[in-house]
Protein backbone atom coordinates (compact mmCIF):
# COMPACT_ATOMS: atom_id res chain seq x y z
CA UNK A 1 0.00 0.00 0.00
CA UNK A 2 1.27 3.42 -0.91
CA UNK A 3 1.62 5.54 2.20
CA UNK A 4 2.66 8.81 0.62
CA UNK A 5 3.01 9.84 -2.95
CA UNK A 6 4.38 13.02 -4.46
CA UNK A 7 3.59 13.67 -8.11
CA UNK A 8 5.63 16.29 -9.90
CA UNK A 9 5.87 18.45 -6.82
CA UNK A 10 7.37 21.89 -7.18
CA UNK A 11 7.89 24.46 -4.48
CA UNK A 12 9.10 28.01 -4.86
CA UNK A 13 9.86 30.61 -2.26
CA UNK A 14 9.41 33.74 -4.31
CA UNK A 15 11.87 33.46 -7.18
CA UNK A 16 13.75 30.61 -5.59
CA UNK A 17 12.58 27.22 -6.77
CA UNK A 18 13.52 24.68 -4.11
CA UNK A 19 11.71 21.63 -5.44
CA UNK A 20 11.78 21.23 -9.20
CA UNK A 21 9.48 18.35 -9.89
CA UNK A 22 9.80 15.60 -7.28
CA UNK A 23 8.18 12.20 -7.73
CA UNK A 24 8.27 9.85 -4.80
CA UNK A 25 6.19 7.00 -3.55
CA UNK A 26 6.71 5.32 -0.20
CA UNK A 27 5.21 1.91 0.57
CA UNK A 28 3.95 0.69 3.89
CA UNK A 29 6.73 -0.41 6.21
CA UNK A 30 9.41 1.09 4.02
CA UNK A 31 12.30 3.04 5.57
CA UNK A 32 13.49 5.69 3.18
CA UNK A 33 16.56 7.77 3.93
CA UNK A 34 17.02 11.01 2.07
CA UNK A 35 20.51 12.39 1.72
CA UNK A 36 21.90 15.40 -0.07
CA UNK A 37 23.63 18.71 0.46
CA UNK A 38 21.89 21.49 2.35
CA UNK A 39 19.64 23.45 0.06
CA UNK A 40 18.92 20.41 -2.07
CA UNK A 41 15.26 20.42 -0.98
CA UNK A 42 15.24 17.43 1.40
CA UNK A 43 13.67 19.21 4.34
CA UNK A 44 11.32 21.18 2.14
CA UNK A 45 10.03 17.93 0.70
CA UNK A 46 9.13 16.62 4.18
CA UNK A 47 7.60 19.94 5.17
CA UNK A 48 5.46 19.93 2.03
CA UNK A 49 4.19 16.46 2.84
CA UNK A 50 2.54 17.50 6.08
CA UNK A 51 1.74 20.92 4.67
CA UNK A 52 3.95 22.99 6.90
CA UNK A 53 4.79 24.42 3.49
CA UNK A 54 2.27 24.59 0.70
CA UNK A 55 3.46 23.21 -2.62
CA UNK A 56 3.41 25.44 -5.71
CA UNK A 57 2.68 22.68 -8.23
CA UNK A 58 1.88 19.01 -8.21
CA UNK A 59 -0.09 16.49 -6.19
CA UNK A 60 0.31 14.92 -2.78
CA UNK A 61 -1.39 11.70 -1.76
CA UNK A 62 -1.47 10.35 1.76
CA UNK A 63 -2.57 6.71 1.92
CA UNK A 64 -3.80 7.03 -1.66
CA UNK A 65 -6.05 9.97 -0.76
CA UNK A 66 -5.36 13.26 -2.49
CA UNK A 67 -4.39 15.81 0.15
CA UNK A 68 -3.27 18.67 -2.07
CA UNK A 69 -3.20 19.53 -5.74
CA UNK A 70 -1.89 22.81 -7.03
CA UNK A 71 -0.74 24.49 -10.19
CA UNK A 72 1.10 27.80 -10.19
CA UNK A 73 0.35 28.26 -6.50
CA UNK A 74 -3.35 27.86 -7.18
CA UNK A 75 -5.26 25.41 -5.04
CA UNK A 76 -7.04 23.26 -7.62
CA UNK A 77 -9.01 21.01 -5.32
CA UNK A 78 -9.82 23.24 -2.33
CA UNK A 79 -9.86 20.19 -0.11
CA UNK A 80 -11.66 20.79 3.16
CA UNK A 81 -9.09 21.85 5.81
CA UNK A 82 -10.47 19.33 8.32
CA UNK A 83 -9.78 16.50 5.87
CA UNK A 84 -6.31 17.84 5.19
CA UNK A 85 -5.68 18.11 8.91
CA UNK A 86 -6.73 14.53 9.55
CA UNK A 87 -4.61 13.28 6.63
CA UNK A 88 -1.61 15.22 7.91
CA UNK A 89 -1.89 13.74 11.39
CA UNK A 90 -1.12 10.39 9.75
CA UNK A 91 2.36 11.88 9.42
CA UNK A 92 4.41 12.29 12.58
CA UNK A 93 7.26 14.75 12.39
CA UNK A 94 10.49 15.00 14.33
CA UNK A 95 12.43 18.22 13.93
CA UNK A 96 16.11 19.00 13.93
CA UNK A 97 15.67 21.35 16.91
CA UNK A 98 13.27 19.03 18.79
CA UNK A 99 10.75 21.87 19.28
CA UNK A 100 9.51 20.42 22.52
CA UNK A 101 7.05 22.63 24.37
CA UNK A 102 9.24 24.17 27.09
CA UNK A 103 6.38 25.13 29.39
CA UNK A 104 5.10 21.57 29.63
CA UNK A 105 6.61 18.63 31.45
CA UNK A 106 7.81 15.65 29.44
CA UNK A 107 4.59 13.71 29.94
CA UNK A 108 2.43 16.72 29.12
CA UNK A 109 4.44 17.23 25.94
CA UNK A 110 3.48 13.70 24.94
CA UNK A 111 -0.17 13.85 25.99
CA UNK A 112 -1.16 17.33 24.86
CA UNK A 113 -1.86 16.57 21.21
CA UNK A 114 -3.92 13.42 21.89
CA UNK A 115 -5.84 15.32 24.58
CA UNK A 116 -6.73 18.42 22.60
CA UNK A 117 -6.68 17.17 19.00
CA UNK A 118 -8.07 13.67 19.35
CA UNK A 119 -9.93 14.37 22.63
CA UNK A 120 -8.48 11.18 24.04
CA UNK A 121 -9.45 10.39 27.61
CA UNK A 122 -6.80 11.69 30.02
CA UNK A 123 -6.16 8.32 31.67
CA UNK A 124 -5.74 6.56 28.34
CA UNK A 125 -3.48 9.32 26.98
CA UNK A 126 -1.26 9.13 30.06
CA UNK A 127 -0.99 5.35 29.99
CA UNK A 128 -0.06 5.51 26.32
CA UNK A 129 2.44 8.30 26.99
CA UNK A 130 4.11 6.27 29.73
CA UNK A 131 4.39 3.31 27.37
CA UNK A 132 5.99 5.50 24.74
CA UNK A 133 8.34 7.12 27.23
CA UNK A 134 9.47 3.75 28.46
CA UNK A 135 9.99 2.69 24.85
CA UNK A 136 12.36 5.64 24.35
CA UNK A 137 13.88 4.93 27.77
CA UNK A 138 12.73 8.06 29.56
CA UNK A 139 9.90 7.05 31.90
CA UNK A 140 11.82 8.35 34.90
CA UNK A 141 11.99 11.82 33.34
CA UNK A 142 8.26 12.17 32.88
CA UNK A 143 7.84 15.07 35.30
CA UNK A 144 10.89 17.03 34.22
CA UNK A 145 10.74 20.09 32.02
CA UNK A 146 12.52 19.79 28.66
CA UNK A 147 15.18 22.31 29.69
CA UNK A 148 16.44 19.78 32.24
CA UNK A 149 17.08 17.13 29.57
CA UNK A 150 20.04 16.61 27.27
CA UNK A 151 19.59 17.10 23.55
CA UNK A 152 19.41 13.38 22.96
CA UNK A 153 16.78 12.94 25.64
CA UNK A 154 14.80 15.86 24.26
CA UNK A 155 14.83 14.33 20.81
CA UNK A 156 13.64 11.00 22.18
CA UNK A 157 10.77 12.79 23.92
CA UNK A 158 10.00 14.46 20.61
CA UNK A 159 9.81 11.03 18.99
CA UNK A 160 7.47 9.81 21.73
CA UNK A 161 5.37 12.96 21.31
CA UNK A 162 4.99 12.35 17.58
CA UNK A 163 4.17 8.67 18.14
CA UNK A 164 1.46 9.56 20.65
CA UNK A 165 -0.73 10.68 17.75
CA UNK A 166 -0.43 7.15 16.29
CA UNK A 167 0.91 8.29 12.93
CA UNK A 168 1.20 5.77 10.12
CA UNK A 169 4.35 7.42 8.82
CA UNK A 170 7.17 9.02 10.79
CA UNK A 171 9.20 11.78 9.20
CA UNK A 172 12.55 12.81 10.65
CA UNK A 173 14.11 16.07 9.56
CA UNK A 174 17.81 15.76 10.37
CA UNK A 175 16.99 14.40 13.83
CA UNK A 176 20.58 14.16 14.99
CA UNK A 177 22.11 17.25 13.38
CA UNK A 178 21.69 19.46 16.46
CA UNK A 179 23.11 16.86 18.83
CA UNK A 180 26.52 16.50 20.40
CA UNK A 181 28.25 13.51 18.81
CA UNK A 182 28.02 11.37 21.92
CA UNK A 183 24.22 11.80 22.01
CA UNK A 184 23.58 10.78 18.41
CA UNK A 185 23.66 7.05 19.15
CA UNK A 186 20.74 6.99 21.60
CA UNK A 187 18.46 8.77 19.11
CA UNK A 188 19.49 6.50 16.25
CA UNK A 189 18.87 3.48 18.48
CA UNK A 190 15.32 4.66 19.10
CA UNK A 191 14.78 5.14 15.38
CA UNK A 192 16.25 1.75 14.60
CA UNK A 193 13.82 0.23 17.09
CA UNK A 194 10.92 1.93 15.30
CA UNK A 195 12.14 0.68 11.95
CA UNK A 196 12.34 -2.86 13.30
CA UNK A 197 8.75 -2.60 14.48
CA UNK A 198 7.70 -1.96 10.90
CA UNK A 199 7.05 1.78 11.04
CA UNK A 200 7.04 3.52 7.69
CA UNK A 201 9.77 6.12 7.92
CA UNK A 202 11.08 9.01 5.89
CA UNK A 203 14.39 10.20 7.25
CA UNK A 204 16.42 13.18 6.14
CA UNK A 205 19.86 12.48 7.51
CA UNK A 206 23.58 12.95 7.18
CA UNK A 207 24.26 9.73 9.09
CA UNK A 208 25.37 7.61 6.15
CA UNK A 209 26.24 4.62 8.31
CA UNK A 210 22.79 4.64 9.82
CA UNK A 211 21.16 4.98 6.41
CA UNK A 212 23.13 2.03 5.12
CA UNK A 213 22.04 -0.06 8.05
CA UNK A 214 18.32 0.69 8.35
CA UNK A 215 17.17 2.05 5.00
CA UNK A 216 15.25 -0.05 2.50
CA UNK A 217 15.81 2.70 0.00
CA UNK A 218 18.15 5.68 -0.15
CA UNK A 219 17.34 8.80 -2.08
CA UNK A 220 19.95 11.32 -3.08
CA UNK A 221 18.56 14.77 -3.73
CA UNK A 222 20.38 17.52 -5.52
CA UNK A 223 19.17 20.86 -6.85
CA UNK A 224 15.54 20.23 -5.99
CA UNK A 225 15.18 16.88 -7.73
CA UNK A 226 15.71 13.26 -6.84
CA UNK A 227 19.00 12.59 -8.52
CA UNK A 228 19.45 8.94 -7.67
CA UNK A 229 17.60 6.34 -5.70
CA UNK A 230 17.96 2.68 -4.91
CA UNK A 231 18.99 0.28 -2.20
CA UNK A 232 21.65 1.51 0.26
CA UNK A 233 24.22 -0.67 -1.55
CA UNK A 234 23.37 0.83 -4.90
CA UNK A 235 23.30 4.47 -3.87
CA UNK A 236 25.84 4.58 -1.07
CA UNK A 237 28.35 1.99 -2.20
CA UNK A 238 28.04 2.01 -5.98
CA UNK A 239 26.54 5.33 -6.97
CA UNK A 240 26.00 5.79 -10.67
CA UNK A 241 25.53 9.51 -10.80
CA UNK A 242 28.53 11.83 -10.72
CA UNK A 243 26.76 14.19 -8.31
CA UNK A 244 26.07 11.37 -5.87
CA UNK A 245 29.70 10.27 -6.02
CA UNK A 246 31.04 13.74 -5.40
CA UNK A 247 28.60 14.30 -2.50
CA UNK A 248 29.53 11.02 -0.84
CA UNK A 249 33.22 11.76 -1.32
CA UNK A 250 32.79 15.04 0.47
CA UNK A 251 31.03 13.69 3.53
CA UNK A 252 32.67 10.31 4.03
CA UNK B 1 -15.84 62.90 48.45
CA UNK B 2 -18.07 64.66 50.95
CA UNK B 3 -15.29 64.75 53.48
CA UNK B 4 -13.16 66.96 51.30
CA UNK B 5 -14.99 70.14 52.25
CA UNK B 6 -13.76 70.19 55.81
CA UNK B 7 -10.03 69.51 55.52
CA UNK B 8 -9.18 73.00 56.61
CA UNK B 9 -11.38 72.95 59.72
CA UNK B 10 -8.40 71.81 61.71
CA UNK B 11 -6.09 74.56 60.47
CA UNK B 12 -2.42 74.04 59.65
CA UNK B 13 -1.47 70.74 61.10
CA UNK B 14 0.89 68.11 59.87
CA UNK B 15 -0.68 65.14 61.54
CA UNK B 16 -3.69 63.85 59.65
CA UNK B 17 -7.03 63.97 61.38
CA UNK B 18 -9.57 61.25 60.84
CA UNK B 19 -11.47 63.10 58.10
CA UNK B 20 -8.30 63.71 56.15
CA UNK B 21 -7.18 60.15 56.63
CA UNK B 22 -10.44 58.86 55.19
CA UNK B 23 -10.26 61.34 52.33
CA UNK B 24 -6.76 60.17 51.47
CA UNK B 25 -7.91 56.57 51.81
CA UNK B 26 -10.81 57.22 49.43
CA UNK B 27 -8.46 58.94 46.99
CA UNK B 28 -6.10 55.99 47.12
CA UNK B 29 -9.00 53.64 46.42
CA UNK B 30 -10.01 55.71 43.37
CA UNK B 31 -6.44 55.57 42.11
CA UNK B 32 -6.17 51.84 42.68
CA UNK B 33 -9.57 51.05 41.21
CA UNK B 34 -8.82 52.81 37.95
CA UNK B 35 -5.37 51.25 37.60
CA UNK B 36 -6.59 47.73 38.38
CA UNK B 37 -9.68 47.91 36.16
CA UNK B 38 -7.53 49.26 33.33
CA UNK B 39 -4.82 46.60 33.63
CA UNK B 40 -7.40 43.78 33.69
CA UNK B 41 -9.45 45.01 30.74
CA UNK B 42 -6.29 46.14 28.99
CA UNK B 43 -4.79 42.65 29.27
CA UNK B 44 -7.95 40.93 28.03
CA UNK B 45 -8.61 43.24 25.10
CA UNK B 46 -4.89 43.56 24.53
CA UNK B 47 -4.74 39.86 23.63
CA UNK B 48 -7.60 40.36 21.17
CA UNK B 49 -5.98 43.39 19.51
CA UNK B 50 -2.59 41.65 19.47
CA UNK B 51 -4.09 38.61 17.72
CA UNK B 52 -5.73 41.01 15.28
CA UNK B 53 -2.33 42.52 14.51
CA UNK B 54 -0.89 39.04 13.93
CA UNK B 55 -3.88 37.83 11.95
CA UNK B 56 -3.76 37.10 8.26
CA UNK B 57 -7.23 38.62 8.01
CA UNK B 58 -6.79 42.06 6.41
CA UNK B 59 -9.75 43.66 8.17
CA UNK B 60 -8.69 42.49 11.63
CA UNK B 61 -5.20 43.63 10.83
CA UNK B 62 -6.14 47.13 9.75
CA UNK B 63 -8.64 47.62 12.57
CA UNK B 64 -6.17 46.63 15.26
CA UNK B 65 -3.47 48.75 13.66
CA UNK B 66 -5.79 51.77 13.63
CA UNK B 67 -6.80 51.12 17.22
CA UNK B 68 -3.22 51.13 18.45
CA UNK B 69 -2.37 54.05 16.19
CA UNK B 70 -5.09 56.20 17.74
CA UNK B 71 -4.89 55.26 21.40
CA UNK B 72 -1.13 55.25 21.57
CA UNK B 73 -0.80 58.30 19.37
CA UNK B 74 -3.00 60.71 21.30
CA UNK B 75 -2.67 61.87 24.91
CA UNK B 76 -4.53 59.87 27.52
CA UNK B 77 -5.82 63.16 28.88
CA UNK B 78 -7.40 63.94 25.52
CA UNK B 79 -9.04 60.51 25.43
CA UNK B 80 -10.42 61.16 28.89
CA UNK B 81 -11.82 64.52 27.74
CA UNK B 82 -13.39 62.98 24.66
CA UNK B 83 -15.21 60.39 26.73
CA UNK B 84 -16.20 62.66 29.59
CA UNK B 85 -16.84 65.99 27.85
CA UNK B 86 -17.13 65.46 24.09
CA UNK B 87 -19.37 62.43 23.93
CA UNK B 88 -22.25 64.00 25.93
CA UNK B 89 -22.09 67.06 23.65
CA UNK B 90 -22.08 64.92 20.52
CA UNK B 91 -25.01 62.98 21.94
CA UNK B 92 -26.86 66.19 22.75
CA UNK B 93 -26.31 67.53 19.25
CA UNK B 94 -27.49 64.34 17.69
CA UNK B 95 -30.52 63.56 19.83
CA UNK B 96 -31.32 66.68 21.79
CA UNK B 97 -31.13 64.71 25.02
CA UNK B 98 -28.66 65.65 27.72
CA UNK B 99 -26.85 63.02 29.67
CA UNK B 100 -23.89 63.00 31.93
CA UNK B 101 -21.13 60.46 31.95
CA UNK B 102 -20.31 59.17 35.39
CA UNK B 103 -16.70 60.34 35.88
CA UNK B 104 -15.63 57.03 37.38
CA UNK B 105 -17.04 55.13 34.38
CA UNK B 106 -15.36 57.59 32.04
CA UNK B 107 -12.05 56.99 33.80
CA UNK B 108 -12.48 53.19 33.65
CA UNK B 109 -13.25 53.32 29.95
CA UNK B 110 -10.51 55.77 28.97
CA UNK B 111 -7.80 54.04 30.97
CA UNK B 112 -8.85 50.59 29.77
CA UNK B 113 -8.92 51.63 26.13
CA UNK B 114 -5.53 53.26 26.48
CA UNK B 115 -3.97 50.35 28.36
CA UNK B 116 -5.34 47.98 25.71
CA UNK B 117 -3.33 49.74 23.02
CA UNK B 118 -0.06 49.56 24.94
CA UNK B 119 -0.59 46.01 26.16
CA UNK B 120 -1.57 44.84 22.66
CA UNK B 121 1.84 45.86 21.39
CA UNK B 122 3.56 44.25 24.36
CA UNK B 123 1.60 41.03 23.85
CA UNK B 124 2.18 41.02 20.10
CA UNK B 125 5.91 41.39 20.59
CA UNK B 126 5.90 38.61 23.20
CA UNK B 127 4.02 36.25 20.86
CA UNK B 128 6.38 37.05 18.01
CA UNK B 129 9.36 36.35 20.24
CA UNK B 130 8.31 32.70 20.66
CA UNK B 131 10.36 30.46 18.37
CA UNK B 132 8.58 29.64 15.10
CA UNK B 133 9.35 25.95 15.66
CA UNK B 134 6.72 25.90 18.39
CA UNK B 135 3.93 26.71 15.95
CA UNK B 136 5.34 24.21 13.43
CA UNK B 137 5.50 21.44 16.00
CA UNK B 138 1.94 22.24 17.07
CA UNK B 139 0.70 22.11 13.50
CA UNK B 140 2.61 18.92 12.79
CA UNK B 141 0.79 17.36 15.75
CA UNK B 142 -2.52 18.32 14.18
CA UNK B 143 -3.39 21.32 16.33
CA UNK B 144 -5.42 24.13 14.85
CA UNK B 145 -4.08 27.69 14.91
CA UNK B 146 -6.37 28.46 17.80
CA UNK B 147 -5.27 25.42 19.81
CA UNK B 148 -1.62 26.16 19.13
CA UNK B 149 -2.07 29.76 20.25
CA UNK B 150 -4.03 29.07 23.41
CA UNK B 151 -2.22 25.94 24.60
CA UNK B 152 1.32 26.38 23.30
CA UNK B 153 2.27 29.90 22.22
CA UNK B 154 0.42 32.24 24.56
CA UNK B 155 1.25 30.28 27.75
CA UNK B 156 4.93 30.67 26.87
CA UNK B 157 4.54 34.45 26.72
CA UNK B 158 3.35 34.76 30.33
CA UNK B 159 6.79 34.98 31.82
CA UNK B 160 7.89 37.48 29.21
CA UNK B 161 4.77 39.54 29.83
CA UNK B 162 5.11 39.88 33.58
CA UNK B 163 7.82 42.56 33.60
CA UNK B 164 6.20 44.84 30.99
CA UNK B 165 2.80 44.25 32.58
CA UNK B 166 4.15 45.40 35.94
CA UNK B 167 5.67 48.38 34.21
CA UNK B 168 2.34 49.24 32.62
CA UNK B 169 0.49 48.89 35.92
CA UNK B 170 2.92 51.26 37.61
CA UNK B 171 2.52 53.76 34.77
CA UNK B 172 -1.25 53.48 35.00
CA UNK B 173 -1.22 53.95 38.74
CA UNK B 174 0.68 57.20 38.40
CA UNK B 175 -1.28 58.37 35.36
CA UNK B 176 -4.54 58.08 37.29
CA UNK B 177 -3.72 61.55 38.63
CA UNK B 178 -5.11 62.79 35.29
CA UNK B 179 -8.64 62.06 36.51
CA UNK B 180 -8.56 65.15 38.70
CA UNK B 181 -9.53 66.96 35.48
CA UNK B 182 -12.89 65.20 35.32
CA UNK B 183 -14.07 65.94 38.84
CA UNK B 184 -12.64 62.84 40.51
CA UNK B 185 -10.76 62.95 43.76
CA UNK B 186 -7.89 60.56 43.30
CA UNK B 187 -4.95 60.35 45.66
CA UNK B 188 -3.01 63.27 44.19
CA UNK B 189 -5.93 65.62 43.92
CA UNK B 190 -7.07 64.85 47.45
CA UNK B 191 -3.66 65.58 48.91
CA UNK B 192 -3.16 68.64 46.73
CA UNK B 193 -6.47 70.06 47.94
CA UNK B 194 -5.34 69.54 51.52
CA UNK B 195 -2.00 71.13 50.80
CA UNK B 196 -3.61 74.23 49.26
CA UNK B 197 -6.16 74.46 52.01
CA UNK B 198 -3.63 74.27 54.81
CA UNK B 199 -0.56 75.67 53.10
CA UNK B 200 1.47 72.71 54.26
CA UNK B 201 3.78 70.76 51.97
CA UNK B 202 3.66 67.64 54.10
CA UNK B 203 0.65 66.34 52.20
CA UNK B 204 2.79 65.93 49.11
CA UNK B 205 5.11 63.74 51.14
CA UNK B 206 2.15 61.63 52.23
CA UNK B 207 1.09 61.30 48.60
CA UNK B 208 4.61 60.33 47.51
CA UNK B 209 4.82 57.79 50.32
CA UNK B 210 1.53 56.17 49.33
CA UNK B 211 2.45 56.06 45.63
CA UNK B 212 5.80 54.53 46.51
CA UNK B 213 4.17 52.04 48.85
CA UNK B 214 1.78 50.91 46.11
CA UNK B 215 4.37 50.72 43.36
CA UNK B 216 6.72 48.82 45.66
CA UNK B 217 4.05 46.20 46.26
CA UNK B 218 3.47 45.92 42.52
CA UNK B 219 7.19 45.57 41.90
CA UNK B 220 7.65 42.87 44.54
CA UNK B 221 4.55 40.92 43.50
CA UNK B 222 5.52 41.01 39.83
CA UNK B 223 9.07 39.94 40.62
CA UNK B 224 7.73 36.91 42.46
CA UNK B 225 5.32 36.13 39.63
CA UNK B 226 8.11 36.30 37.10
CA UNK B 227 10.18 33.78 39.04
CA UNK B 228 7.22 31.45 39.51
CA UNK B 229 6.19 31.53 35.86
CA UNK B 230 9.71 30.90 34.65
CA UNK B 231 9.99 27.68 36.63
CA UNK B 232 10.31 25.60 33.46
CA UNK B 233 13.37 27.52 32.32
CA UNK B 234 16.50 26.19 33.87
Amino acid sequence: MSMVKLVNVRKSFGDLEVLKGVNLEVQQGEVVCIIGASGSGKSTMLRCLNQLERISDGEIYIEDVLSDKRANNKDLMKIDPVTVQSLCTELGMVFQNFNLFPHLTVIDNVTIAPLIVKKTDKKIAETRALDLLSMVGLSEKKDEYPSRLSGGQQQRVAIARALAMDPKIMMFDEPTSALDPELVGEVLATMRHLAEKGMTMLIVTHEIGFAREVADRVIFMDGGVICEEGTPEEVLLNPKEERTKSFLNKIL
Amino acid sequence: MGQCSNFYDEGKINVLNETQLWAIFDGTIVTLEIAIVAIIFGAIFGVVVALGRLSKNKVANVLSWLYIWFFRGTPLLLQLFIIFYAIPIIYLDATGITFEVNPMIAAFVAFSLNATAYLAEIIRAAIESIDGGQMEASKALGMSYRQAMTKIIIPQTYKRLVAPLGNELIMLLKDTSLVSTIALFDLLRTTKTMASATGSWIYYIYAAAIYLFLTTIIQVVFDIMEKKLGIYER
